[in-house]
């Protein structure tokens, strides 16, 4: 292997500066001048990268590969990927072809800054590898005739370039923006702005895209009715209180009644599943799920009967599973899936649920609708996403079928202009005649929707409930399952 | 802000190849510049260090 001398590696670093600034650097402003296209603030930072790894190169041909450079370049490098990912991370899961400014070769100029980090990356590793140990001199080396070109090659396409950031961005303090209008030569169509500076920039892992977790959000919720974002709501009577007297391992996370059979199914915190006997008395099947193998499932939250033996389950992230009686189980496949197990139990399946208005959202709640035979989910509204949304999956595929947000309906009130249905936090719900009765933690509150004309049709107060987790329906009675295992019943609100 | 990054760079690249000598100033505008640029990325992305995705 022949090492590399250090007039060799300045011939080829000269390239390499030129290639970097003559590609990716020089084509921006191309796209710029011939086809208007500006960059964000974001994109600004990874061209600006990129310039600076060029002009570290311009450094180590001017005075030597010394060992800050090599740090600044890899720093530079390391930033720029970060850069790269966090921009594309914004647009990456979208929709085909979605994006931000004009594609290259079918990627977006964003995408391509990583590639272009990565591969300045591994460009320095390789000369590294073969270069020659050299001696650090304090005095610059002499340019020679590629250098200077690489030097004034640098100069005329950062000059362009921040001609191009005075147009678009303007001159100190102004800054770049994250929806930039395209270039024009004309004063008139200049936008020089720092909007970027309106919203509150302290750094955090997720900043304003945090959610906090739905269970936290729940157990914090106020029970108060009187408390709640609706006004003057009835009051359902309490009609009495039973519990679940089968042994549960760990609090109740979610609750439900076969409405043909009168079984029960019970879910607890730990991934246990209970299929419980018309008494309630008495564990007909139990298993404890696998919560990391394939899905991650943490942790249950809400179950459903889905007609003949399938049971269905839901994790707060709107993963799911289904499951079914089965003495034929195959003990050695359900290892895979189950902690524990009675051994009369197979899983069908478990995957995830995909949402569009509720994205971003917990769940707190899982029911049937036998007659669209759809699973519903209600969303989990947090800080960032004020929304209650009724999410509808087909059984066949678990794929979204319908949405719909909770509006407010004529005859209900808000108990002030600032108060939103958002406030509830849906923990149970169950369907019955088309309708959908959710039980909110929050304010503990039931709302009843008409699934067919998607509107919120009436809410009753419900006082004295103490962490609802579930909602069975018991031909006219409602239970609502609270996490020490104790349920309501109430009557159930006419149609 | 861009354009004045853009000026530092500039002024650090004049430096390194016409004032030789005057190299410890020249690495002193290409940290201050990497740092500008860093602090411009997070003022762009709004103080969250990862977006809207699943870690």
């Amino acid at each position: 292997m022949s090492a590399l001398t250090e007039a060799r590696l300045r011939a080829i670093l000269a390239w390499v500066v030129i290639v970097l600034v003559g590609g990716p650097i020089a084509g921006a402003v191309l796209l710029g001048a011939v086809h208007g296209d500006s960059p964000c603030i974001l994109c600004w930072g990874q061209r600006t990268s990129m310039v600076l790894i060029a002009l570290v190169g311009l450094f180590v041909l001017r005075h030597g590969p010394r060992p800050r450079y090599l740090g600044m370049v890899v720093l530079l490098g390391v930033f720029g990927q970060y850069m790269a990912l966090r921009h594309s991370g914004l647009h990456l899961a979208r929709d085909i072809g979605q994006g931000f400014s004009a594609p290259i070769l079918g990627a977006h100029t964003y995408s391509w800054s990583w590639f272009v980090h990565v591969t300045v990356l591994a460009v320095v590793g390789v000369l590294l590898l073969f270069l020659r140990e050299v001696a650090a001199t304090g005095a610059g080396r002499e340019p020679k005739r590629v250098d200077r070109f690489a030097f004034a090659f640098f100069l005329v396409v950062v000059g362009a370039n921040a001609l191009q950031a005075f147009i678009s961005t303007g001159p100190p303090p102004f800054m770049g923006q994250s929806d930039p209008v395209r270039l024009s030569l004309n004063p008139r169509h200049w936008v020089w702005s720092m909007e970027e500076l309106t919203s509150p920039a302290r750094i955090s892992l997720r900043g304003s895209w945090t959610v906090p977790r739905p269970e936290v959000t729940a157990a914090a919720a106020d029970p108060d009715p009187a408390h709640g974002p609706l006004a003057n709501l009835p009051a359902l009577a309490v009609t009495g209180w039973e519990r679940i007297d089968a042994p549960l391992e760990g609090a109740l996370r979610g609750f439900t009644r076969d409405s043909a059979t009168g079984r029960y199914l019970a879910v607890t915190e730990g991934y246990g599943v209970y299929l419980l006997d018309s008494t309630r008395s008495r564990v007909l099947h139990r298993v404890v799920l696998d919560q990391g193998f394939s899905i991650d499932l943490a942790p249950l939250t809400g179950a459903a009967f889905l007609g003949g033996d399938t049971l269905a389950f839901v994790s707060t992230n709107k993963s799911w599973v289904l499951l079914r009686p089965d003495p034929a189980a195959d003990a050695g496949e359900m290892w895979r899936r189950f902690r524990k197990t009675d051994g009369g139990v197979t899983e069908l399946g478990r995957g995830r649920f995909a949402t569009v208005r509720a994205r971003q959202q917990y769940v707190l709640s899982l029911a049937f609708d036998p007659a669209a035979q759809e699973l519903i989910t209600v969303s989990v509204p947090s800080p960032r996403h004020r929304r209650l949304v009724v999410s509808r999956f087909a059984r066949a595929d678990r794929m979204l079928a319908s949405e719909f947000p909770l509006r407010l309906p004529e005859g209900l009130a808000l108990a002030g202009p600032e108060r939103l249905l958002a406030e509830y936090v849906v923990t149970g719900a169950a369907v019955a005649d088309g309708r959908l009765y959710a039980i909110s933690a929050a304010y503990s509150t039931l709302l009843v929707v008409d699934l067919r004309d998607r509107a919120l049709r009436a809410a009753y107060a419900v006082p004295g409930l103490r962490r609802p987790v579930g909602v069975a329906v018991r031909g006219s009675q409602l239970l609502i399952a609270q996490a020490d295992g104790r349920i309501v019943t109430l009557g159930r609100p006419a149609p | 802000m861009e354009f004045l990054n853009f000026l530092l760079i500039l002024w650090a690249a004049w430096l390194v190849w016409r004032r030789p000598e005057r190299e410890r100033l020249a690495f002193q505008l290409l940290v201050i510049s990497c740092l500008l640029t860093a602090l411009l990325f997070f003022v762009g992305a709004r103080g969250s260090i990862v977006p809207g995705v699943n870690l």
